[in-house]
């Protein structure tokens, strides 16, 4: 018996918190239409954990990526909160680059 | 190459995913959020035990990350139920507890608010009910 799953999970609790300022933050001073670059970080990021060899640092290195991922898909609907006042709205946000290519793609939403 | 990281990623993923939308479409349905709870509770503590007692690591670390987020998932249905109060997600005019609800609160509403694009600027309630009609 021993405890590493049990710590990655905790660790993978704590990653996925970070996510939640990451989103929130994320939205209010880029704005959702930075998605496809969040999502390549995220992809990035697994792919990078598959060449680090520590297994702990390998997977927590891995659900930083998919909690990348996952924060991508988010941005949308934080950005309709933000619009109705449920958080704060910024309208001076940094647009993202490509901004008219990105503005033609379905954001994503799981 | 080590593929430990990648299988917690895409475990990660997919039980941050199915118990999001798990949690927003049993608590929508059931009459009570005690009994999902306790039941995620549960789930939640004998995948954590399984993490335990496996030798194989991958299904170890794929355990834990499941285990911890059924617990997660077990917090969240009280979370789910306070969005549908302050109206941040929509009630279900067929489940007696979100009737009650719907009477007890007055921000409580049926329309998803958030089912459409975002337009760029801050919209009142009405604005934001006519956006969603017409998305």
């Amino acid at each position: 018996m021993n405890t590493f799953g049990f710590i990655i999970g905790i660790a993978t609790l704590l990653i996925i918190g970070l996510g939640f300022p990451l989103v929130i933050r994320g939205e209010r001073y880029l704005g959702y239409l930075w998605w496809p670059y969040m999502m390549g970080i995220g992809f990035f990021t697994i792919i990078a954990s598959l060449f680090i060899l520590i297994d702990w640092l390998s997977v927590v290195t891995g659900v930083l990526g998919a909690t990348f991922i996952w924060g991508s898909t988010e941005l949308k609907e934080q950005a309709v909160r933000t619009e109705l006042g449920w958080f704060p709205f910024n309208a001076n946000k940094i647009k993202p680059p490509f901004e008219g290519v990105i503005k033609k793609w379905k954001a994503p939403h799981l | 190459m080590n593929w430990l990281g990648f299988i917690a990623a895409v475990t990660a993923f997919l039980s941050i995913w199915i118990g999001h939308v798990a949690v927003r479409k049993i608590e929508s349905t059931s009459r009570t959020i005690w009994i999902p709870t306790v039941t995620a509770l549960a789930l939640g503590l004998i995948t954590e035990y399984f993490s335990l007692i496996t030798d194989n690591l991958s299904l170890k670390t794929a355990f834990g990350i499941i285990g911890i987020t059924l617990l997660w998932d077990a917090l969240e249905f009280t979370r789910q139920q306070n969005r549908v109060k302050h109206g941040h997600a929509p009630t279900n005019p067929n489940n007696p507890r979100h009737v009650k609800i719907l009477t007890e609160h007055k921000s409580a509403t049926t329309l998803d608010l958030l089912k459409r694009d975002p337009v760029g600027k801050l919209v009142s309630q009405d604005e934001g009910i006519k956006l969603i009609a017409g998305h």
